[in-house]
């Protein structure tokens, strides 16, 4: 038995909740036999995966469920073994090729000849070509994406790509325009709400309307992590009466005590506390961006109002400056060190005009 | 063979006693003061005891004296001689030693020292080159030779000899100066001597006199026999490293208590190496190390781990003691490969045979620069791991009558190993340290090597003054080679040796590898007083620090470790930092070092790498301080990346349970994989959804909402491959552990969070056996649908369970097929099942099942699927089935 968020997971475009001018669009699309290369982007748990299995669903009809998991190994030119796992079904393949790490090209490059070159063999098929989707496109490095840029062309008779991708940002321009590019926004708190009854109606049971807004208050338009945050608040008090806790992720925890840490204290003991409570978030294996980005929204949801952009401002530079780097400790302590500098000079001047 | 009377030094010796005990690895036991001395070779009465070593030496010094003024009257006697005829005459002790020399036609020929280590005396400053080889005194006048402190210490140059410049006149007025220099002819004094004593002046020496020159002489005689015959070559071609390496064990200088550790922990091998024949006296100092449960007698530690910094004379030490001792050295450096094949090799076989080809003695084996060795990781099959290995085999057994020698049994080590090693922490000693008996040469203090080095000036004819020397040492930090292949360098383009000189000399020479703890100490604290004198520096200087503290940095060549350090070191100094200014500097400096070093590595920019010095640079102007908290090894970036390194495998295990999960039901948990989801949703989500508040009550009694949680519970379990697994806690309580241990996962500093109850033993006890239970009964559902074939059946479950969906059906507790049979089990079960276990369950339906089969009479093949070893195997009769 699956978790809620597979279980009642919409299998059709016309079970979607929302972003119905999303789904005819799709729909449109799908019957139109012009099928185009696609880049779905949006949030973290807006619905992207579901809208693109759906999409395969009207393309090619039930058939694309008939899943099948395997790994496949890639030999890499400096002889490593690479193992990619790969989902696919008689019409579609899904790969992630971030798993492979810097030989994402590789991947591509093998896997996608691979698929190109054969045509479909079932007369039966709906559609001539196969599709591929390429999960976490964002993080394809640039050898990947150059490498993708001329399959996506040269084989379009056989194939048609799906990328999936938080944000467009980080994708080279040639592959943007070659694709019809569906962004995939939020659910607003209604249809987040609509949509978490629906799930507690065919779970069985009845979701209060406050249970449900707090849960939606936590997740941050994240639809996924309000489903889980739904089953684990009902697996933990089965009848939901009384004052309900929302169970809150604990690194998110952990980081805003960091955060208050680092404004209630500003002095060389306390950073070497904060760097404790970091190298401790590190080792639980959270994104250092992740890190900066919460405590820094922390930071600032309880600081003045003058020095909030100040600390908006370093926390990105600090961010880029971590992506270029490779020892993130280094990069966030650098950073306490500024929002305390920032923080302290702040209140110095306060005082000190107060004296004037 | 030799010695096996076993000198053991111990403290109370002096230095001057060593000389007289060298070894001979002939025949002559190696003999302590109190010890008789055996096979003496002439027939000189009972074996007497030598007198107390003061005495000694200062009877000595007097005979030394009344020989020197014998010669003097030799050497004039000589001169007249050869004066006279002015053609070389040849005195009959000693026809073939003496030689006319170009001298006395004021001619300086080439010279012709032969021997760096006979040194005889006589040497004038003025002229470096001479060749004189006049008889000896001694023998002439037919006085007992006495070989005392020339060759008992190392070169010497006595002040009683060089006061013997001789001066004369001709017949023709002209003054000249003699210079002798005597090539002591082993056969030549061997008469002389015999040829003494035999004229009956055996009464002016006392006998142990007699017996201490006679070994030495054999000593010397021994060891000229040794030494390598680089006296053909250009001695120019000559490292004087090498000229001045010590060869014997009273030559060895600086810390004597050390040399002596290392030979008793040599000497402690005797029993087991010469012979168990001899018995040992009486328990000396040294003998609570011999482990007396070792059948051999050897030493505990069977390895000996030799550390120190590089130049002090380790390895000259080693080979020294060794020969003294009386052993051929192996030795093994990192000019040879070192895996952990070679301990097979070489190693074993040369431990095992106890001896090399063609030769007599022991062998004892030296493993050098053993730091460089592989050894850091856990592989079984690294050089230390074999070493250690090596030590650890059993004497073996007596091999009992009838039994098959085994060829490959392995034998216990019998002779001695020694490491040595410039860097005891390495890493890669991290288990020898344990097995092996440590000692650290420390460096001699500074005025024993200046003394040394002012005789290899002296001897090489250099003119230098104590205070360029003691620069010189100063600067070198007490390596001894790195100061004397200065003073060869400066030798080449000058004769005089100035602190200037010296100066210039040694710009590029100091600070050669250093640890990274120290360069450490060097960029977070100023230059101490004593080191500024050392290197000569004026104030100006001291305070240029960039150029000097990058060369530290570089030198190092560890920057990542010394970035690391400076990050975990600079926020503990207790200076004041009001508005963090100089924090955020370091930290720039750091994110810098650490974007060049990012470069580097992954877009390949080695060119970088002479910057990154620089970058670490600035924490001195920013934190030195004077006095400031000492650098410590900081671990805790290290434990970070262990701990990061376990949880990622805990993510990887639980991705992987998640992947099957996805294979079984049709690829429904891949999305949850994905990198960030899962470490940022899933992992802290699924610990709550799998830790319902269940009551710990027996699976029959339970009320129907909470039997769906349970039931719900277990499917999650069993689908993630989420398992309690029992164990036994240390203090031998039975615990219930979660595996793969996701829960780290909502462990931040060591504690849970509030929100999540820790189930209790019965809870998870409840929950563990019904998740055993459902994967019995998984199991059986694969073997069923094996025989129909694995994707029929797949899709066309998969299929049923969307049309469930589809038609809405209140599917918290949907049954599928085997399911259903499972509750009716649980149900069904017969109450005097009293723990409940699940084989008896499952045994009952693997009953129904079978006959189900006889009913409908089908003809059953039975084939058997890899992969399915939790089967429960009962046994059943054939006709069951038919």
């Amino acid at each position: 038995m699956s978790l809620w968020v597979d279980q009642y997971r919409p299998r059709a475009l016309d079970d979607l909740h929302y972003h119905q001018g999303l789904s005819t669009c799709l729909k449109a699309l799908a019957a139109s036999g012009d099928f185009p290369h696609m880049l779905f982007y949006g949030p973290s748990g807006a619905g992207k995966k579901t809208r693109i299995t759906c999409t395969l669903r009207q393309l090619f009809g039930p058939g694309v469920e008939k899943l099948k998991i395997d790994q496949r190994v890639f030999l890499t030119p400096s002889r490593r073994k690479v193992e990619v796992n790969l989902v696919q079904s008689n019409f579609h393949i899904e790969i992630t090729p971030s798993e492979a790490g810097s030989y994402d090209r590789v991947v591509i490059q093998e896997l996608l000849k691979e698929i190109a070159q054969t045509q479909q063999v079932d007369l039966n098929a709906k559609q001539r070509f196969k599709v591929v989707i390429i999960n976490e496109a964002d993080s394809l490095s640039r050898d990947a994406q150059a490498a993708l840029r001329r399959t996506m062309e040269k084989y379009m008779s056989n194939m048609r790509i799906i990328l999936c991708a938080n944000s467009t940002s980080r994708l080279i321009a040639p592959i943007k325009s070659r694709c019809l590019l569906m962004r995939v926004a939020a659910p607003s708190r209604e249809e987040m709400q609509s949509v978490m009854q629906y799930v507690s109606k065919r779970a069985g049971f009845d979701l209060p309307p406050e249970a449900g807004d707090k849960i939606i208050d936590d997740s941050g338009g994240n639809l996924r992590k309000a489903i889980l945050v739904l089953e684990a608040l009902k697996m933990q008090s089965p009848d939901l009466s009384g004052p309900l806790a929302i169970a809150k992720p604990d690194w998110e925890t952990y980081c805003h005590k960091v955060a208050d840490m680092i404004i209630s204290e500003q002095s060389p003991a306390r950073v070497m506390e904060v760097r404790q409570k970091l190298y401790e978030l590190l080792s639980h294996c959270i994104p250092p961006t992740v890190i900066l980005k919460t405590i820094a929204e922390r930071v600032v949801d309880r600081v003045d109002e003058a020095i909030k952009t100040d600390i908006m401002h370093w926390a990105a530079i600090y961010e880029v400056r971590m992506r270029i780097g490779s020892k993130k400790i280094y990069h966030l302590e650098a950073w306490v060190v500024k929002v305390m500098s920032i923080y302290k000079h702040f209140f110095y001047d306060m005082d000190m005009s107060s004296f004037d | 063979m030799v010695s096996a009377t076993s000198f053991v030094p111990n403290g109370l010796l002096s230095f001057s006693n060593v000389a007289n005990i060298l070894p001979d690895e002939n025949e002559a036991p190696v003999a302590g003061p109190s010890s008789p001395r055996t096979p003496a070779p002439t027939t000189f009465g009972p074996p007497v005891e030598a007198s107390l070593p003061a005495t000694k030496s200062s009877a000595e010094r007097a005979l030394q004296e009344l020989v020197d003024d014998i010669d003097v009257l030799k050497d004039m006697e000589s001169f007249l001689d050869v004066g006279g005829t002015n053609a070389s005459t040849s005195l009959p002790l000693e026809p073939p030693m003496f030689k006319s020399n170009g001298l006395l036609s004021s001619i300086n020929s080439k010279n012709s020292l032969s021997d760096p280590f006979i040194w005889t005396g006589l040497l004038s400053d003025s002229l470096s080159s001479q060749d004189d080889d006049l008889p000896q005194v001694s023998e002439a006048f037919s006085i007992p030779h006495a070989v005392s402190k020339s060759t008992a210490s190392f070169p010497s140059f006595d002040q009683s000899t060089s006061k013997f410049n001789l001066k004369a006149r001709t017949f023709d007025g002209r003054t000249i100066f003699i210079r002798r220099k005597h090539k002591p002819s082993p056969d030549t004094r061997k008469t002389a001597s015999l040829s003494t004593r035999g004229m009956g002046n055996l009464l002016d020496v006392p006998i142990h006199r007699l017996l201490d020159d006679i070994s030495r002489e054999q000593a010397m005689e021994l060891s000229q026999r040794q030494r390598p015959s680089h006296t053909k070559h250009d001695v120019g071609h000559i490292l004087w490293v090498d000229r001045y390496r010590p060869q014997r064990f009273t030559d060895l200088m600086g810390n004597e208590r050390v040399a002596r550790e290392i030979l008793s922990w040599v000497k402690q091998w005797d029993w087991c190496v010469f012979g168990k024949s001899k018995e040992r006296k009486r328990p000396r100092n040294g003998d609570e190390n011999v482990d007396f449960e070792d059948e051999y007698h050897r030493p505990k530690e069977k390895i000996l781990l030799l550390s120190g910094p590089p130049g002090l004379g380790k390895t000259t030490m080693t080979h020294v003691i060794a020969r003294q001792a009386g052993y051929e050295v192996v030795e093994i450096n990192a000019s040879d490969a070192r895996s952990g094949q070679i301990v097979d090799d070489r190693i074993r076989p040369t431990l095992e045979s106890g001896s090399t080809v063609g030769s007599s003695k022991p062998v004892l084996v030296v493993i050098d620069e053993i730091d460089g060795a592989t050894g850091a990781g856990e592989n079984t099959s690294n050089f230390i791991y074999k070493l250690i290995q090596l030590t650890f085999d059993k004497p073996r057994r007596k091999v009992r009558a009838g039994q098959q020698w085994d060829p490959n049994a392995k034998r216990p080590i019998l002779r001695p190993i020694i490491c040595i090693c410039n860097d005891i922490n390495a890493s890669s000693l991290a288990k020898l340290r344990l097995h092996a008996y440590q000692i650290r040469l420390q460096k001699p203090a500074d005025v024993h090597t200046v003394k040394r080095l002012r005789q290899v000036c002296e001897l090489e004819g250099l003119q230098t003054d104590t205070r360029a020397l003691s620069a010189l040492v100063g600067i070198a930090r007490g390596d001894l080679r790195g100061c004397i292949n200065t003073l060869q360098f400066i030798k080449a383009r000058r004769e005089v040796v100035t602190e200037d000189v010296i100066r210039k000399a040694t710009v590029g020479m100091k600070e050669a590898e250093m640890s990274v703890i120290s360069v450490l100490t060097d960029l977070f604290s100023p230059l101490s007083k004593r080191r500024v004198k050392e290197l000569g520096m004026g104030d100006e200087e001291e305070s240029r620090y960039v150029g000097r503290l990058s060369r530290v940095v570089d030198s190092c060549g560890r920057d990542s470790s010394i970035a690391i350090g400076c990050f975990s070191h600079y926020a503990n100094l207790r200076q004041h930092d009001a508005d963090f200014s100089r924090y955020q500097k370091a930290n720039e400096w750091l994110m810098t070092f650490d974007r060049f070093s990012a470069a580097m590595y992954a877009e390949g920019e080695f060119a970088l790498s002479q910057y990154l010095p620089y970058t670490l640079v600035p924490f001195y102007p920013l934190f030195q301080e004077r006095g400031g908290p000492r650098v410590e090894r900081d671990q805790s970036d290290w434990e970070n990346m262990q701990t990061v390194k376990a949880n990622e495998e805990i993510y990887k295990s639980l991705g992987r349970g998640l992947q099957t999960a996805s294979t079984r039901l049709g690829g429904d948990f891949r999305h949850l994989v994905h990198t960030p989801i899962m470490q940022l949703e899933f992992a802290p989500l699924i610990n709550r959804i799998i830790s319902p508040p269940l009551r710990p009550v027996n699976s029959q009694v339970i009320k129907p909402e909470e039997r769906a949680l349970l039931s719900r519970l277990v499917q999650i379990m069993t689908r993630l491959e989420l398992r309690f697994v029992q164990e036994r806690a240390e203090d031998g309580q039975l615990t219930y552990r979660l595996d793969p241990p996701i829960d780290v996962f909502v462990t931040y500093d060591g504690k849970r969070t509030a929100d999540i109850a820790v189930s209790r033993y019965a809870v998870r006890h409840l929950v563990a056996q019904e998740v055993d239970a459902e994967l019995t009964a998984l199991q059986t559902d694969i073997i069923e649908k094996g025989k129909k074939g694995k994707h029929a059946n797949m899709s066309d479950k998969t299929s049923k369970a969307r049309t469930d969906d589809q038609s809405s059906e209140p599917s918290s507790a949907r049954p599928t097929k085997r399911a259903r049979t499972e509750e009716v089990d649980i149900a069904d079960r017969p109450p005097t099942d009293f723990f409940g276990r699940p084989i008896t369950s499952f045994a009952g339906a693997v009953g129904s099942t079978d006959n189900k089969v006889v009913e409908k009479k089908y003809r059953v093949a039975y084939k058997f699927i890899e992969g399915n070893s939790a089967a429960v195997r009962k046994p059943i009769k054939v006709e069951a089935f038919l």
